[in-house]
Formats: structure tokens, sequence, C-alpha cells
């Protein structure tokens, strides 16, 4: 159980050398440059105070924390007074009391008197703060002028601005700047008509805010109120867990009354956030509650029939009659599971245990093949280890930070504002991207090089960037002959160095102009500090693996690994796409990454489980679908993941299940894959279970229940019945115990338990003996592989080329306010910031088609074509397009290919050779699934139910 | 051709000197525009070159013209500079002002000067004159250039405060309009001084001509290569009086809200932009080049007590000679108002000064032996400030007085603390419930709490210091306050 | 037989790696057949090069003969 309430030390830490000073009497050392508040606050002695919050930079301006010093002259405020040695500080005499006192009653002059009713009631700092300066009486009266008429703004889904509560102690301003980084806010006009602006005086929800949160945590009044605390009134306690949405991981403290769920409030000890939030974590938790979730289990014999709502025993006995009878008539290969980075990791190992040891195949995969998985094979090849090499914090010491593939400000928004900050600090950008991302040009951050390349150019632009490296002398010869593989390197250098991979040569393949391509390598080789964060702009084309070997040779090339403020950084794009593939989800590895054909490891996990394992790899989840259509492959066990919508070539998915004898749903929603399957189970969302999820920098954190599941049971309980059911004995009481199975099985976890985790809050693997309470930093003092290995990045352009029929490029990616297929953010408010998918365009493609904006279009490829709107933009360049998967009306994924990358399969969600036409309807597959999904969604209620009544 | 001054100041101006010039011009004169000697009642002055100097005639109209290039003009005043107004004073800031045409350049001999001594002789020089500065806070100015320079980076700015609110002030104007060089080589001499490379002037925009001029004198600097090595740019504020306090200032300058900054740190430490600044007045720079020809013992020899040099007086209000008078500190208040002054224009008795600005302390005439001086007027509860004298006779209200005190400090509030942001709100109600009569004992008991709240609560001087009208106010016309309560009582 | 185009182009997209690596890329791509691919995929790529072998690059066909042709019976 966590507390309820913060406590705030008022001011950030500071970090100079130490100070002692006496505070009351009482001696108080502190870092030099800590504010006498803090110092105070951390002797023991609350200084009252309204304007500062530990979150934040001292402003000065409530006058509440004023103090005295001997031998200095006045009052000065103390949160923006520094300690000094020696100092005597006094924070009670009668002079301050007066001066509190005499504050305190002007900003009660000017505050509603309702208190009683105030959805702030016992948690307001200001109603505190009159009782803690002993204010008795408002002798100004409350006739004067005031603020308590002006209008409340409800325009935002999640919280009201009531200004008639609102102190201005900028607060909210601080945090959206200083916290967020969108400088949303300000504070309109001056002096006592002085008030909150959202935007150019707009309301919060039309304005530029992202709904964040920052600036409703901030805030010490009722001013910003989540609507679910006026609605539901103050929670009485709180539970640490973690954020189920992107890969960040930011832990919240889930706030309760009762069963219910209040508000999600981020987590000031979160290591991965620091307090922060973005729109979904904060916001988004509405689906858990929503009236289209499936809270008890159906069956059906073919997916022509609608669902029937059976019992659990029902449907577990059904699911494991089913695999049975398939297992019996076609083998065990005919059979497979599916893992999802959106459960825990214990879950996802049990799913993958049950495959493997029941039906002794490795067809198990994740939905980290279609995002991530070339990060695993080209981090692996290059340092020896899946993973990203540094913690989120590392970023506070970068000088330069390169951006190639990723969208921070929409897809990982957390810890794109800690991002920001650097950046606002001085650091220096170098964004690769097709598209205009927000971070090329957001409040007071401004990309030094963007570069704008062709898409599926990557490998050509980063080898472009070796070049330069190489030819200048700019390589880091130091390290590279201590750290990396001298013949490798001898022989990348050389190849790099070519003439035909220079910035002047690949120009014509990449669209980027030399010169910017020089200018970036140079900046990024010698900048100091240099990292690189990537996301599925690298991994998801056919030389993702390429990619991603490319950029960790010019990581090791610089000499820009194995310590703070460097690094090659995969963004993850799901809650828990890390602890999927450390959990051993993929069909040739076992947990930690060990290849199912080393005889060692599979003896150990053979003896663990007590179950023959097979020694050759499994289908991945395109070869799965192959074998389907084929009629090779017949039953798939899919937790939490819709493949329907989220995987390429909907076509193709759909004949690959629609060719299956039995699907087998795990998930809270009808999705896209469910129309499809024959047993539906409803799972459990993360409010509702016990785990652990690993985040983008293999950070392992607690999930933690904190109300019982709707639908009856955990998932790892599901699972566990599933597989007794098929005959395969699993008895935990806990997730605990699986982690402690997944510890004593996995050297790189050795040191991981939940009791570890209790007291460490998280823990980055590796945790083992050597390093018993994480690594955050990996490759230290040398590569885990041992030396760093070069390898060759020739450019291979990709087979899907526009042409006369398909002249345009269409790219892919996602929204700040929806998350992945949509599943859980479409239920939920975030839909008023997105309620269809769009496609932009830019003018000069849009002019030559007639296509205006808001026009419906058709969007078509070889593979398939849909209709969705046009956005005129110039984000994107002249003959790229671009648009998000959120939307199953949409289906985005029927247009892209099976185009996949070379090593993994992973497939090339990001270059689809297509064509825009104006359109005046959905396209015909659209119409055809439309009318299939909701045959297939039917439901007859169970015959007790439907009886009539008496 | 007859040569003819004509100011073209904007207290000229306002009381038609355009008309006159265009008249002189009809006429076939040449016409030479100059800033404003600084004797309003005068205004327009003009000056016509004679083979025996220059003969001044005030206030002249086009009407007139023809009679003062005719040489029978009643209006004839003789060598201006031997008029008893001029002649009192001691004109080291103020001497070419009037004087000379704003856009002639000079030969920036103490610029020169500078580049021998260099920066460390320049430090010095300024603190041997006990130049303190001129913008109403009277810290050192060598102080502050000395820790600028010993403030460690490379990168370091030099800002000119020439956001001039106060009420009755216009010494900043003037110098702008009559003599931008002055200001321009001070600057100059001061970014020798701490490491600058460029320097910013940051100038309200209620001040158009003195912008027009300043940015053509900044133009011809430029054109001529006259300040090499230092980039100085002329910056306009939108009108906020907050903006003259100097933290306020770097973050409009910054181009965001005009909001007061907490010190510390200190816009010598991290000022503009962060780095380490030396943000002064006008005429605290203006005043350099004199010392840096002269001698810092020169200009030390000027003065009464701690306040060396001499200061720049604005007289304005209900006065009869109302003006710019430079002169060293030390006069009586008695001296400046009724010798200099001449008393009030409406010839009643004079009832109280206000001395700084709209935030300085009403003094009565009992006060008036007070030497003009930081800490004699400090003992007596009132401001030196940017040296704006404003005069009332006997008709004032002084209870309207503090409440307009409050009232402008409510307007002028940057928002930020909240002494300030709804402290003078409630002023304005609690003076207004006083006036009328309701519980005035109780209501004047809250207004000097409150103006206590405000004098050390407050963030910057314009709450802190809005407490000295009110309270000098109160204090010494207790009976302003009492009308209501003393009429209530007689009906 | 039916020619498993999609496996053809795998082979050949991994095969256009390993060319551009030094060393022996035929033992490269083998070995990530092995690694990566499914024993009944590996049996129909074997096939299809017993069959000839349209479609494959020089490379992936150099490493297709060299795979262990002792995939099991799936």
């Amino acid at each position: 159980m966590a507390r309820l309430l913060d406590f705030d030390l008022g001011t950030p830490q500071a970090s100079g050398a130490p100070v002692t000073l006496t505070v009351d009497g009482r001696s108080v050392t502190v870092p030099a440059g800590t504010s006498i508040l803090r110092a105070a606050a951390e002797a023991g002695t609350q200084i009252p105070k309204l304007c500062a919050t530990d979150s934040l930079e001292a402003f000065g301006s409530c006058r509440l924390c004023l103090v005295e010093i001997d031998g200095r002259a006045g009052t000065p405020a103390s949160c923006t007074t520094p300690v000094a040695e020696g100092m005597a500080v006094r924070t009670q005499t009668p002079k301050l009391a007066k001066l509190r006192r005499g504050v305190m009653e002007l900003y009660i002059s000017d505050h509603p008197l309702d208190c009683l009713t105030c959805a702030a009631n016992g948690d307001c700092e200001l109603q505190d703060m009159a009782g803690a300066v002993g204010l008795r009486e408002v002798r100004y009266g409350y006739e004067g002028e005031n603020h308590l008429g002006l209008p409340c703004d409800e325009s935002n889904p999640y919280f009201t601005f009531d200004p008639a509560k609102c102190i201005v102690c900028s607060r909210c301003v601080r945090a959206c700047d200083e916290v967020q980084g969108t400088l949303a806010l300000s504070v309109e006009d001056r002096g006592f008509d002085s008030k909150i602006a959202a935007g150019q005086g707009e309301l919060f929800l039309s304005s530029e805010c992202v709904s964040c949160g920052a600036c409703v945590q901030a805030c010490p009044t009722a001013a910003l109120t989540e609507k679910a605390v006026i609605e539901i009134g103050q929670p009485e306690r709180a539970e640490v867990t973690t954020c189920a949405y992107c890969g960040v991981g930011c832990t919240f403290k889930a706030e309760m009354r009762g069963e219910e769920l209040v508000r999600m409030v981020p987590w000031k000890d979160g290591k991965a956030n620091h307090g922060h939030s973005c729109v979904k974590g904060r916001f988004a938790w509405g689906y858990a509650t929503h009236r289209e979730r499936i809270l008890e289990p159906m069956i059906r014999a073919s997916i022509a029939e609608p669902w029937r709502t059976v019992s659990w025993d029902e449907a577990i006995a059904y699911a494991a009659s089913e695999f049975a009878r398939i297992e019996a008539a076609h083998g065990p290969y005919a059979l497979g599971g599916i893992t999802s980075s959106r459960c825990t990791n214990e879950e996802t190992y049990l799913v993958q245990k049950m495959i493997r040891a029941r039906f002794g195949v490795n067809n198990v995969d994740t939905c980290a093949r279609v995002c991530h998985s070339p990060t695993g094979y080209g981090l692996k090849t290059a340092f020896g280890t899946s993973a990203g090499t540094q913690d989120f914090d590392s970023v506070e010491h970068a000088d330069v930070i390169l951006v190639i593939g990723a969208n921070p400000t929409d897809g990982h928004p957390v810890f794109a504002s800690r991002m920001k900050r650097r950046l606002r600090k001085g650091a220096k950008l170098i964004v690769i991207d097709p598209r205009r991302i927000d971070l090329v040009r957001t409040p007071h951050v401004e990309a030094a090089h963007h570069l704008a390349l062709r898409p599926g150019a990557n490998v050509a632009v980063l080898t472009a960037l070796a070049h330069v490296i190489v030819a200048e002398g700019l390589v880091d010869t130091a390290f590279v002959r201590e750290r990396c593989d001298p013949e490798d390197f001898a022989a990348w250098a050389e190849h790099v160095a070519r003439p035909e991979h220079s910035p002047e040569a690949t120009e014509a393949t990449t669209g980027v102009p030399a010169s910017t391509v020089r200018a970036a390598a140079r900046l990024y080789a010698t900048g100091g500090n240099a990292a690189i964060y990537y996301g599925l702009g690298v991994t998801e084309h056919s030389q993702g693996s390429t990619s991603v070997m490319a950029i960790a040779n010019l990581a090791m090339a610089t000499g820009n690994v194995g310590r703070p403020g460097v690094g090659v950084n995969p963004l993850r794009g799901q809650n828990n796409v890390q602890g999927a593939c450390d959990m051993g989800s993929f069909p040739h590895e076992l947990a930690g990454y060990r290849h199912v054909s080393d005889d060692a490891t599979r003896a150990l996990f053979e003896a663990a489980w007590g179950a023959s394992l097979d020694p050759e790899p499994g289908l991945r989840i395109p070869n799965m679908l192959d074998a389907a259509v084929a009629g090779r492959f017949k039953g798939l066990y899919v937790q939490g993941e819709d493949i329907l919508q989220s995987d390429p070539n909907t076509r193709h998915v759909a004949a690959g299940l629609a060719a299956m004898e039995c699907v087998i749903v795990h998930d809270l929603f009808l999705n896209e894959t469910a129309n499809y399957a024959h047993v539906f189970l409803p799972g459990s969302t993360f409010l509702e279970k016990n785990g652990t999820f690993t985040n983008a920098e293999r950070r392992i954190q607690r999930v933690r229940k904190v109300m019982s599941p709707r639908n009856g049971l955990e998932d790892w309980e599901i699972t566990q019945k599933l597989s007794n059911a098929l005959g395969y004995p699993m008895a935990y009481d806990h997730p605990s115990q699986i982690m402690d199975e997944i510890a004593r099985l996995t050297p790189t976890f050795a040191g991981v338990s939940y009791d570890l985790l209790e007291r460490e809050g998280s823990v980055q693997w590796p945790c083992n003996d050597a390093a018993p309470t994480g690594t955050p930093v990996m490759h230290l003092e040398r590569f885990v592989r041992g030396a760093g290995k070069f390898v060759l990045t020739d450019y291979v352009p990709t087979d899907e080329k526009v042409g006369p029929r398909f002249p345009l490029l269409l790219t892919t990616g996602r929204i700040l306010s929806q998350y992945n297929v949509g599943a859980q953010t479409r239920r939920t408010d975030n839909v008023l910031w997105h309620e269809e998918d769009v496609l932009e365009i830019h003018p000069q493609d849009a002019e030559d088609r007639g296509v205006r904006e808001g026009d419906w279009v058709r969007l078509a490829s070889r593979a398939g074509d849909t209709t969705l709107r046009a956005r005129i933009t110039d984000r994107v360049a002249p003959g790229v397009v671009y648009t998000t998967f959120h939307h199953p009306g949409t289906q985005a994924n029927v247009v892209t290919t099976d185009y996949s990358d070379w090593a993994t399969n992973c497939p090339e969600y990001k270059v689809t050779a297509v064509q825009v036409a104006p359109s005046n309807g959905p396209s015909d597959w659209q119409a055809r699934y439309e009318a299939m999904s909701e045959r297939s969604r039917r439901i007859v209620a169970p015959e007790s139910q439907a009886e009539p009544a008496e | 051709m007859t040569r003819v001054f004509v100011p073209k100041d904007s207290a000229a101006l306002a009381v038609g000197a355009e008309a006159v010039a265009r008249a002189f011009a009809a006429s076939g004169c040449e016409v030479v525009r100059t800033g404003s000697r600084g004797l309003f009642w005068l205004e327009p002055l003009v000056e016509v070159e004679t083979p025996q100097g220059r003969r001044a005639f005030g206030p002249a109209a086009p009407a007139d013209v023809s009679a003062i290039l005719a040489g029978d003009s009643p209006l004839a005043l003789g060598d201006i500079e031997a008029h008893p107004w001029l002649a009192g004073q001691t004109r080291l800031t103020f001497a070419r002002c009037g004087v000379v045409d704003p856009l002639a350049p000079p030969a920036f001999e103490a610029l020169a000067r500078a580049r021998d001594l260099g920066a460390d002789g320049v430090i010095a020089a300024i603190q041997a004159s006990g130049l303190r500065g001129r913008g109403g806070a009277g810290f050192p100015v060598g102080v502050k250039w000395k820790t600028v320079r010993d403030a460690p980076g490379a990168l370091k700015y030099l800002v000119c405060n020439a956001d001039e609110g106060d009420s009755g002030t216009f010494a900043d104007r003037m110098l702008m309009e009559g003599n931008p060089f002055l200001l321009i080589e001070g600057m100059a001499i001061a970014a020798l001084a701490v490491g600058a490379a460029r320097g910013f002037i940051y100038s309200r925009s209620e001040y158009p001509h003195a912008n027009a001029t300043m940015a053509a004198a900044l133009a011809v600097a430029r054109a001529q290569g006259l300040i090499p090595g230092f980039d100085l740019q002329l910056r306009i504020g939108a009108g906020a009086y907050v903006c003259g306090e100097e933290t306020a200032l770097l973050e409009s300058l910054e181009g965001k809200r005009g909001q007061v900054r907490p010190k510390p740190p200190l816009p010598a430490h991290s000022g503009l932009f962060g780095r380490p600044t030396a943000i002064n007045n006008v005429l605290s720079l203006a005043a350099v080049p004199w010392i840096i020809l002269n001698g810092g013992q020169a200009y030390d020899a000027l003065g009464h007590g701690r306040s060396r040099g001499t200061k720049p007086i604005q007289l304005a209000g209900n006065v009869k000679r109302p003006g710019l008078y430079e002169t060293p500190f030390g006069l009586t208040l008695r001296q400046i108002v009724e010798e200099i002054g001449g008393g009030t224009a409406s010839g009643r008795p004079v009832r109280a000064v206000q001395c700084g600005g709209p935030l300085g302390a009403y003094f009565p005439p009992a006060l008036f032996d007070t030497p003009y001086d930081y800490e004699a007027f400090a003992a007596q509860g009132g401001l030196i400030g940017h040296g704006g004298i404003v005069v009332f006779d006997d008709t004032v209200d002084m209870a309207a007085q503090a409440r307009f005190a409050l009232e402008f400090c409510g307007i002028e509030s940057c928002g930020k603390c909240t002494p300030c942001r709804l402290g003078s709100k409630r002023g304005v109600e609690t003076i207004d419930r006083i006036t009328a009569g309701i519980d005035a004992e109780a209501n004047l008991a809250l207004v000097e709490d409150l103006c206590e709240t405000l004098k050390f609560g407050s963030l910057c001087a314009l709450g802190g210091f809005t407490p000295y009208p009110v309270m000098s106010a109160i204090r010494h016309f207790p009976d302003d306050f009492a009308r209501a309560p003393a009429r209530a009582a007689a009906e | 037989m039916t020619r498993p185009d999609r496996l053809i182009y795998m082979a050949n997209q991994i095969a256009a790696f390993f060319a551009a690596q030094p060393g022996d890329a035929a033992i490269g791509v083998a070995g990530h057949l092995k690694s990566f691919w499914d024993p009944h995929m590996r049996a129909e790529i074997l096939a299809w090069r017993a069959a000839g072998g349209e479609g494959l690059s020089p490379v992936a066909l150099e490493a297709v003969a060299r795979l262990e042709a002792a995939a099991p019976a799936r």
C-alpha cells in the first residue's frame, strides 16, 4: 500500500558540496544550491508554502515561505533563497506569523468558501495552509472584487478548470513548461486580473494542451481537478503499479475508493517517469469498465455461428478438447501460441512454457515479431545483448541526441518530455525521419538537422553517416582499439569509406542533401556525449535488422557506448515488448535469449519443466499464417494481441485465421481477431492482476492488483487452467512463484524476486550476483559478447517500389492519444482527440489528385485498399503519405504488404507503394468486413437468462 | 541664412514646437532641431544664432517668428546659459542636451580614453567616482560592473534600462532625444568594462520620439563604425510599468511575459538568457563618459554624504518652473521646490511633494529641510528614486492620493506575487471604506497591516514600495482620512 | 510441387545480406536458416533445390546445399 499523500520538500534536489546551517536552531547539512525551504523540510520543519513543489523550480510568488536570516535584512522567501554555510534561519517569529496570516487573508478574500462541498476537500493545500498559519478572520470581507464568477472550463474530458478556485500560483503553467515542455499554459492579463489561460485564451481541449495531467497534478487547490474525483470523491487508498501502455513504463499510484479506481497519479519515485505522465496512462483507463468488455467465456463451433456464453470450466474444457483433437489429427506442429507484449512477464512466460512443454513444439511467437524483433537480432549481433544500452536518466547527460524512425512526443510522450527538457538545456538534436515530427520544431526546441529521407532509405543514410565519420577521421580510435573486433572494424571502415557510400553518391537515393548528412555526422561524432534513440521507423523495414546494426556501428565507431549520456536506445512500442522477448517468446529461443538448439539450456528447462523440448526453431507469426493457408497449421492460442488489425496484409491474416480449426482468443474485448475465433477467454486488465512489466530500459517493475478481476480470474490463472486441462499441470499460487522460476532458469534474471522489487521499487536486468541491484547502463567495461562487432551494412532497396500504378510511398505511425490498435484508447474519451485515422498528404500531391482537406480518399496498394479522410499538410514530403492504424474501420493494414525484414520477418509497415484518389465511400473490403464483423460478434444469451420471467 | 535652433524634444513638441520650426523654415531660416534645455515653462524655447552668440526666445509661437527674427520680440531671454535657472546647475550629463544636433556624432573621446585605461582602469575610475545607480536603487555601479566582469563565462550582456515609467520623470527621454550618442558612448565603455559584446537598450513604446532618435543614432553609429566590436540594439517594451524592474525587464527582453524574477540569482551572475548581465539606468550609463574624461575623483568631489556626483532632478506637477535641473546632491527639498521650482503654478501654498515616482513618499512642508541625498531621504521614509519630484498645492486630497498609489500598484502589478496582486485591490477597497466613514479606525489598522504585508512580503519594489506613498499620506495628512467620519459626526 | 515463392524470396533476402559480409556467405546463410527457420520451412526449401532450385540466388542455392538434409520429417 502506498502513501496517499506524497511528502513534498518544496524545491528540487541540488547536487553541490555539503553546506551546514541551522534552522530554528537545529543543524542540518544539505548540498549547496538547496533552498532554505527544502533544507528546513529535510530538518523536519514544514515552512508554509503554496507555489513551491519539489517537482518544479522555485518561483517565489506565494510569499508564504518567508523566513528571517540572522544578519540579513528583510524576510526573504525560503524557496528562492539558497542555503549558505553557517546561516542561521528562523522560520517562526511573530513578524513572520503576521506576514503569513496577512498573505493568507488576501488569498481567502478571493476564494469561494465552499470547502465542505469542494472536490478537493481533504486534499487542498490552500485549506492546509490556512490552518497552518492560523488564519482566523478575513478583515477585508468577501464583498470586494473577486474571481468567483468566472466560468468553469469543462472542455477536457478528464479534468475541469475552475478559475474561481485558482490562486494563480503558476504551478500549472510551470508544470506545462518545465515537466511536460508543451508550454500550452500561460498567465493572461496582469495584476488582479491575472488568470491562467490555455493556448491563446482558448478552452483546454481546443488549445495545444496534450492533456498529460501535469498541471492537474501540480494544482494545490480544486482549480484543476480530475472529473473522476468530482464524481466519486477523494480516494481512500493507493497502490503503486505500472502503466500498461507504451514502453516507457511509467509507474502510477492507482488511487482507489473501495473497488472503484478514482484516479491514476504518476508516482514521484517512479524511476522511469519521475512523477510525470501522459494522457493515456494518466486518464485513459476507462476501458477497464467499458460496456463492451467481455466478462464471461464464450465458445462456438464455427465462426459462422453466434457466440455462446459458457462457464469457465466449459470454455476451458472445450478449448482443451479442440487442441487435443487437432493434435491427434494433425500432430503437435499444427498448434501454436502467441504471447503479448501487453501482458505481464509471468503471463507471457506461462504461455510459451505451456506450448513448448505440453506439445513439445516451439511454435510460439510474440507481437514483438512485428515491431522490435530486428532490435533483438541486431543488438545481439553487435553487442551481445538484445536490449537497449542505457537507462532513461542517461538522456540527462547527452549532448547530442539523434532520433531516427521514432516520434517520441506521440509514441513515448513521457520520455519525450525528458528529452525536450535536455534539449532546452542546450543538447543538440538530429532527427532522421521522412516526416516532420513534432520534435523537429517544438517550443524552445529545434532540430539542428532534420534528415527527411525517403521511406526505406535508412541503411543508405546510416552508412553515409558512417562514411563521413571514417572519411573525415572522426572515429574514436582508442575506443575501437580497446573495445571492438579489429578485423571487423577494418573491413567495415574500408567498406564505408568507399565513394559509393558518400552522402553525395547516395543523395539521389536518400533524398537528403549531402551537406546535411555531413553536418549531422560531424555533430554526432564530435558534439560530446551522443545518444541514439530509435523506434519502429528503423525496424519495420525489409532491412530493419541491418539498420539496427548500422546504428550500433555508428555508436561504436564514435565511442558512444558504455557510459551515461550515450548508447543505442530502442524506444519500445508496447509496455512489455522487452519483457515478452526476455521471457522466451520467440520460437527460436528460451528465456534469456538462449537458442533452443543449445543442449545445456534445453536440459536445464527440461529438468525444471519435466518435459522434453524440441531442439528446432518453431514457426514465427507470419510463418504460422502461411502454414495455416497451406493447411498445416490448425490451432492457435492468442493472448492479448489483435493480429488481424495489427499485422500486415490483413487479407492474408484473415485467410490464415479462417483456415484454422480452433482459434482461442484471450482478450478484454471482442477484437478483430476474435471475429475468426472459436473460443473467447475474457482477460483481466492490468488493474486486476499481479505481475511485472519490463520497460524499454530493461527495468522490471511491479504490476499490482488494485481491484479484483471483473472477469473472475487473473490472466496467468486462465493460462494455468488451460494448461491443466490440456494435461500439463501447473500449480502456481501467485505470479511471484513464476518469477522465482524465471530467475532460477535465467542468468540475467537470477537476482530478481518480488521481494527485491518491493525493496528497490524496480530493477534493471541483468540482475544477478554480479549486479545485485541491476544494471542501469550496459557494456561499461566490455561488450557482453566480448569485442563489439562491426557489421557491413549494404543498402538493398526494398522491392516495394513506386511505379505508375502506385506512385506514392505510404508510411505509418501512431499519435499521442491512441495506442496501437486502439482497443483500449478507442474505448475512452481519448477519441475526442482522434476520432478516425486520416491520411496525411502533401498539398502538391493533393492538388494533383483533386483532393481537398477532409475529403474521403481511396488508399490503394497491390495488397488491398481502404478509404479514409485526407489531411493536407507539408509535414510529409511530396511523394509520401502517412496514416495511423488505430481504428479498425480504416484497417490501414489492408494496404500494407507482406514484405518483411530479411532476418526476422518483421513486416515492412513503413514502406508501401500506394495510390490515392478521391472516393465517395468505404471500399468493398471495408463493406464486406463490416458486415462479417457484425455477424461474427453476435452473442446469444445463455438459456437460463433467455427464459421469460414468471 | 539665419540659423535657428528649435527643440524637437517631446516636451517642446507638446506645446507646438513643430509649427514654430515650420514657421522659421518658411521665413527662410536654416532650422537646426535640438533636444530641450529643460526649462519647460519656456518651451518652445528657440535660439537664434547671432554674431554675439545664441540668443533665446520663449515660449515661442509661430506668430512670434517675425518679431524674433526682427530682433524686437518681447520673448527675448538673451544668452540662455546665463539664465539663473541654467547657470545654477552643474550640467555634466546634460551639458550638450538642447545645445547640439542629436544626430551629429561627437568624437567619442571618452571611449578612446577608456580603451587606453582598459577594463580594470575603467572600473577603478567608476569605483573612485562613487557613482551609484541612477535608476533608483542607488547600488554602486563600479561594484556591479566588477561582479559581471568577474563572473565566469565568455558570453555576457549589457542592458540599459530606458523604461522610464515613473510619473513626473523625463530625464531618460530627454537625454535619448537630446544627446543619444552620450548613452551610446557610455554603453560602449560599460561593455568594455564588463566584457560584453552585445548590448540592449530597453525603451518604452510611450516614447516614440526618443525611440526614433535613438534608433537613428544607432544607425549612424553602426554605419560609421563608432563602436566596433559592440553590437548595440534598441528594444521597445509594450507598456508595462513593471518592466522597469530589472528582472521583469530581462524577462521581457527574452520575449517572455514581463514578470519579476526572484533574486538571487542576481542579474550580474545570471541575467539575460541566464548569462552574467550588467543592467544600468540611462543616467548611470550617460554619467560614465564625463567620469572617464575627468577622472573619478572629479566626480566624487561633488555631492553630499554618500551620494556623490550630480543628479538630474525632474520637477513636475503643480510647479511654477518645471523642468530638468542637474545639480550635485545636497540641496534641501525646500531649495528645490521653492527656489528652483518657484512654488506652485497655481500660486497656492505647497501642501505636499512626492519624491521618487508614484511609489515614493509624500513629504509635507515640515520635512522640506531634508537634504537631497539617498540616506537622508531614506531616514525620513522617502526615496530619491529616479529623481522625480511632483508638487501638489493645498487642494490635494491625500486620501485620494493614497488610494491612487494602491490603484496604480494594482494596474501595474505583474500579478506574480500575492501581496501585490491581491493586496493592491483590497487596499483600494479598504481606503474607499475609510473615506466612506465605515469602521475608519479598524480599516486604517487594516491598511497599515496590508502595507506591512506589501512591504515585507512582495517579490519586488512595486509592491514593496507602494506602502511609502500610502503610509506617508496617512502619517503626515491624517485629517484627509478622517473627513467622512467628521462629516458623519457633524450631521 | 508448388513453388514456395515466399521462402525463395526470404532465402534470397538473407543471402543478399550475407553476400555483402566478409567471409563465406553460404555458411552465414545456412546458419541463419538453421537458427531461425522451422524444420518444415527448411525441408520445403531443400525440396525446391532438389527440384532445381529455380529462383534461388547463387548464394542461397549454395547455402541450402549446405543445410543438413536431416530435417525431421513432419
